[in-house]
């Protein structure tokens, strides 16, 4: 209850209304690094302190590379205030995609790196493809990229025709096991997209738009930003970074299979929202991202060392977003959810 | 300067024959403006008086419906904001539009970030540099240019959004540039208000002009030079700030009395002494608060007040939108708290609310559907709802209502806009509330709806009903009201009984509302 | 405003026109092509197939197209389908017996997963309509603790003893080529279309979805309405779940998971709008079928099983796009 200072006048109450909130608005941005901190603790203590050890530290650093770069594509889609279910079926057919291309043991192509840049061209159309349709034809973001989630699937299971091709290009059969400065090649790959996304966010005009266009789409409209370019290029910049995480899973599997990227989008759809990347756009970003994955790869990591079940463990991501969202969202008499 | 003076010296912006119309209602009915240069002009007038109105025609947000603008003698025609800022017009909205989680700098320059780009690359710091100066020209060196906006207070955040106003109108290279001002004040203390003066002298001392809309007429009397009144959609005169005094500007907002057939004055009834709804100490936080006062039945009550003084969240509260922090609410001797307006129905309680499209009707439903919106339940037999009984009731109010439409099946969409509210009466009639709030109900609607709509009212009363009225004018308020209630940034400042043959003076009225 | 208002229903007629007449001229046209270049696709055994299998899809369209109607999405639909149809034939599995009687334990076994369904439906009302978390976002982690739920029950399909049999004989009553499944079904759906339609309940759903806020003020009981729908709904999707296990006879803990995409597709096909307050159930049932026979022609000419992802894909991304309202320029769709 709000104490009544019969001496406020109501512009002072108002004021004080609005610190409050900016203080809660503070606190709760540092949430997410508390509870990784506790997350941290909780399984230091249950585990034993291997769990801090060098090598589980790097095991997660491996565990991670992967689904950060899935989250980092569809944070920027969540600042917009839009979302991505996509993910799933992009990642699974750029994987398939890639191993199809590459020396393998289907087909008789040998494109070498030149798949990759295919594979990752092929998921970049699709999330152009998404953004199209959300903008232009005004499909709500969730319903095209789910419908687009059932197209790329099919993309990528008729491109290896239930064969699912084995990678034998030696170069590439060599990268899951290379490392560099003790941390895996893989990792890098990640990290390189980590700072490419950064940058993007930090230092171009794009990534300013970004949370413009999040926030309130009248602003930048009002000079002359063009709100729709914005939004189609995110997709296709969340398309882009999909499509290298199929590469690095199919990589990663020496495998072109659509399983790559089965069950995908929730532990990345959790990291961005536990990360405090808000669904209503406009706020958070890729350093939000990287300890929202952080947290829920620790998490999993912790739980797989206590030898919990891994249904249980995916269920937990599903009750983790509805937490992290409950936590978020705005409420009030006049909000409408959809 | 005098009206000779102004005369002798090339304007910097002048508007002539402004009207503008929405859905059949003239909101703008052919004003005109000058502004010269150095010159700061004050705009004041009653709600919905097209103070605003004019502001987002200037700034090209809306096309005029006809007239026309010029600007340093040349033709205007704005057709977005940007249009405006090039020629160097640039305002400041009611809402602030800046973006919270971008720095200071990247708002200032948002949109013109290829100013500072070199080698493709954007340079933040050269762009720290300039936000510095541009901040330095209305005389804040105390936050850095890569301070959050969100880590800002109000009153800063609107000083960026003036110096970031006047980057943009100064980059079109004009030689005197035009800064709109709406409401700016509403948010900021003193100190901060004073500030705001000082900074918008500064910027008429360098031969720029502004337009200053405010509701507080101490503020108008304060800082501006020259003086508009706007009344109903018309300009009822322009007079020198020094010839000006609180009590004459009044008189001139107000204008002429009260027509005693157009509010069927001679049906006004008597409240009887029943109380119905009792409000005790009702407050929301940082909204409004203490706020007491009585309904009795054949009462009609009107809570006075323009934009922002808290009126529309005192109604909001009673019909169930919106949860009060403190106080109660007393229906008939028993203390609610509503959580919904379903609750406050089930209570007699029902609002017409302000937004016809948004809040009132559904637009793609029919005339019938749309009456029974309320009771539908009433209308059930069993489960089952009586699709005769909807008709019947549709046909019955159509006629008492005399609703222009094809039949009750008609969409809702396709009425025109004093039609729609008239659906919107049935409806609220149709439900059997006791107590109605009647939130702007003549908005958007033509004068001949406008005096049925008045009827209605008086039906009402004489039904034993109890109405809580916010009018669109004061006239309004005087003509249907029996008692008035006036409220100021979130108080009650006064309250006047207003029997039939004994009503306040308007000048009173608005003395304690602005 | 009025006037524009006014000028527009000529290019608007011709759209609703087409969406109206959308799935049923697909329909013909589908049956036409097929039945002309493929010998028996109108054969009892194939039309038996098609007729039958729609009906888990209808029951749960009936429920998504309420949803829909007032503006809201339930993406958890196809994993409560699946644990309904685990935790069914589990039931049965272990207490089947201890009932004597296979339809009394049938019946148990019905009430179990129901009344989950209507566990999992009030939650999710719950969650989105007073915790005001949007339903696509609050049904998606659903979705995601069903799915794990599922596997939880079981890993892998579990068959029904052959002595509980007689609990899903019903299932394959048939009048001719069309089965008693698929009549439960469309009585199942007209009961919501009556519903829909003709009762005060039904009536709040249509204003909530043509304006939640004009809704809201008017006194309708708006949070109320919305949970009912989701808790029925979640019912529904239950109820689809013990439909597929009587027709297997077995489980499968996946089960409900293609659904998802054929449910959404199949209302809008239907004609129901994804922005609440325009469609009907009985458009509906023709959406269904025509995602039953696009499914059936497909398998039946051979179809790669992958393409069908992307032709279903496509379909529902073209029937949304025509049922989008794009009447307000600038809106804001997020």
């Amino acid at each position: 209850m709000i104490k009544l200072n019969p001496a406020a006048s109501i512009t002072e109450e108002f004021a004080e209304k609005v610190r409050n909130e900016n203080r809660n608005d503070r606190l709760m941005k540092l949430a997410p690094i508390f509870v990784l901190i506790a997350l941290v603790m909780v399984f230091t203590a249950t585990c034993g302190v291997s769990f801090i050890s060098g090598g589980n530290l790097l095991n997660i650093l491996n565990q991670m590379a992967l689904p950060l770069v899935v989250a980092l594509g569809l944070t920027f889609v969540i600042m917009l205030g839009s979302i991505d279910l996509s993910i799933d079926g992009t990642v699974g057919m750029a994987g398939s995609l890639f191993a199809c291309l590459v020396l393998n043991s289907e087909f008789g192509t040998n494109l070498g790196l030149m798949g990759a840049v295919i594979a990752v061209g092929a998921s970049m159309l699709c999330g152009l493809a998404v953004g199209l349709c959300h903008v232009y034809l005004k499909i709500p973001s969730f319903m095209a990229s789910f419908a687009f989630m059932y197209i790329c699937k099919g993309i990528g299971m008729v491109s290896y025709q239930g064969h699912p091709p084995t990678i034998q290009d030696p170069f590439i059969k060599a990268l899951p096991t290379a490392s560099f400065l003790g941390i895996p090649f893989i990792t890098w790959v990640a990290i390189a997209m980590f700072a490419l996304c950064y940058f993007i966010q930090e230092r171009t005009a794009f990534g300013r738009h970004i949370y413009a266009v999040g926030t309130n789409e009248s602003i930048p409209r009002s000079v002359g930003v063009s709100v729709e370019r914005v939004k189609v290029g995110v997709f296709t910049l969340a398309g882009f970074l999909f499509g290298v995480a199929g590469v690095i899973g199919a990589i990663r599997l020496g495998q072109g299979q659509i399983a790559i990227g089965a069950g995908k989008m929730f532990p990345a759809q959790a990291a961005v929202v536990v990360g405090g990347t808000s669904l209503a756009g406009g706020k958070g970003g890729v350093t939000n991202t990287i300890v929202g994955v952080l947290i829920m790869t620790v998490l999993d990591n912790g739980l797989l060392v206590l030898g919990v079940n891994p249904n249980i463990r995916t269920g937990i991501q599903g009750v983790i977003i509805l937490v992290s969202v409950i936590l978020t969202v705005a409420r009030g008499a006049k909000v409408i959810s959809k | 300067m005098t009206t000779q003076e102004r005369n002798t010296r090339p304007l910097l912006f002048s508007a002539s024959g402004i009207t503008k119309s929405f859905a059949g209602t003239q909101a703008l009915k052919g004003v005109g403006l000058d502004v010269a240069p150095g010159e700061i002009v004050g705009l004041v007038g009653e709600n919905g008086a097209g103070k605003s109105t004019l502001l987002k025609i200037i700034i090209g947000a809306q096309p005029q419906t006809s007239g026309s603008m010029t600007l340093h003698g040349q033709p205007y025609e704005p057709r977005t904001p940007m249009d405006a800022n090039r020629a160097g017009i640039g305002m400041v909205f009611q809402e602030q539009s800046l973006i919270v989680n971008l720095n200071v700098a990247q708002n200032i320059f948002f949109g013109h970030e290829n100013l500072f780009k070199s080698h493709g690359i954007i340079s933040w710091s050269k762009m720290n540099r300039a936000a510095q100066e541009v901040l330095a020209a209305v005389d804040i060196t105390d936050i850095s240019p890569s301070t959050k906006v969100s880590n800002l207070n109000f009153a800063t955040r609107q000083m960026v959004e003036i110096a970031k106003v006047m980057d943009v109108t100064k980059r079109s290279g004009a030689e005197h540039c035009l800064i709109l001002l709406d409401e700016p004040t509403s948010v900021l203390n003193e100190a901060e208000v004073e500030n705001l003066y000082r900074q918008m002298r500064k910027i008429a001392d360098q031969g720029h002009a502004v337009i200053f809309v405010s509701h507080h007429l101490d503020e108008i009397l304060h800082i501006t030079d020259r003086i508009y009144v706007y009344k109903d959609g018309s300009s009822v005169g322009d007079l020198d700030t020094r010839d000006a005094t609180e009590a004459r500007l009044y008189e001139m907002m107000v204008g002429k009395g009260t027509t005693t057939e157009y509010y069927h004055l001679d049906r006004q009834t008597v409240p009887s002494e029943e109380v119905l709804l009792e409000v005790r100490d009702l407050g929301i936080h940082g909204i409004f608060k203490h706020v007491n006062f009585q309904l009795h039945r054949g009462e009609v009550l009107g809570l006075c007040g323009v934009v922002g003084s808290g009126i529309e969240e005192v109604c909001e509260v009673i019909c169930g939108d919106e949860r009060p922090s403190f106080g109660e609410v007393v229906i008939r001797g028993e203390s609610m708290r509503f959580s919904s307006p379903q609750q406050a129905l089930a209570k007699g309680v029902l609002m017409i609310p302000k937004e016809r499209l948004f809040e009132g009707i559904v637009s793609n439903l029919s005339v019938e559907e749309n009456i029974a919106l309320s009771n539908a339940h009433a209308l059930s037999r069993g489960p089952v709802v009586s699709a005769k009984a909807v008709r019947r009731q549709a046909e019955e109010w159509i006629k008492k209502l005399r609703i222009k439409t094809s039949g009750p099946q008609e969409l809702l969409l396709q009425l025109s806009g004093g039609n729609q509210q008239k659906v919107v009466f049935s409806r609220a009639l149709a439900s059997g509330a006791e107590i109605l709030i009647l939130n702007h109900p003549t908005r958007g609607v033509d004068v001949g709806a406008k005096e049925e709509i008045y009827a209605f009212i008086r039906n009402m009363t004489e039904e034993g009903k109890a109405v809580i009225l916010l009018g669109d004018t004061v006239d309004e308020y005087l003509g249907l009201c029996s008692r008035l209630l006036m409220m100021k940034d979130g108080l009650v400042t006064g309250e006047f009984d207003a029997p039939a043959d004994g009503k306040p003076s308007q000048v009173d009225v608005v003395s304690l509302m602005m | 405003m009025s006037t524009k208002n006014k000028a527009l229903p000529g290019k608007r007629a011709i759209l609703d026109n087409i969406m109206e007449y959308f799935s049923f001229s697909a329909i013909i046209i589908l049956l036409l092509a097929l039945s002309l270049t493929q010998e028996n696709f109108l054969g009892e055994i194939n039309l038996k197939n098609l007729l039958r299998d729609t009906a888990p899809l209808m029951i749960m369209a009936a429920g998504m197209t309420m949803v829909l109607l007032f503006g809201s999405i339930d993406l958890s639909m196809g994993a409560v389908c699946s644990v309904s149809n685990v935790a069914f034939v589990h039931f049965m599995l272990a207490y089947g017996e201890s009932f004597g009687n296979p339809l009394l334990a049938g019946l148990a076994g019905l009430a179990v997963s129901l009344l989950f369904g209507l566990c999992s439906g009030l939650t999710l009302g719950f969650i989105h309509v007073k915790l005001k978390v949007p339903s696509f976002i609050a049904s998606l982690g659903f979705m995601s603790v069903w799915q794990s739920v599922a596997l939880l029950i079981t890993q892998g399909p579990e068959s029904m003893k052959k002595a509980l049999w007689p609990a899903t004989d019903w299932y394959k009553i048939s009048f001719g080529v069309v089965g008693l499944p698929l009549v439960l079904a469309i009585v199942i759906i007209l009961l919501v279309y009556l519903l829909t339609r003709f009762t005060a309940f039904g009536k709040a759903v249509f204003a909530i979805g043509g304006n939640e806020r004009a809704a809201r003020v008017a006194g309708i009981h708006v949070d109320r309405t919305k949970i009912m729908v989701f808790a029925l709904n979640g019912v529904l999707a239950a109820l689809a779940g013990v439909f597929l296990a009587a027709n297997l006879r077995s489980s499968a803990p996946t089960i409900g998971d293609p659904f998802t995409l054929k449910i959404v597709a199949a209302c809008a096909l239907g004609g129901t709008s994804l922005a609440g307050g325009k469609g009907s159930e009985l458009g509906t049932i023709l959406g269904v079928f025509t995602v039953a026979i696009i499914e059936n022609g497909m398998n039946f000419i051979g179809v790669d099983a992958y393409w069908q992802n992307v032709v279903f894909g496509i379909f529902v991304l073209a029937a949304i796009a025509l049922t989008v309202d794009r009447r307000t320029r600038g809106q804001i769709i997020k």
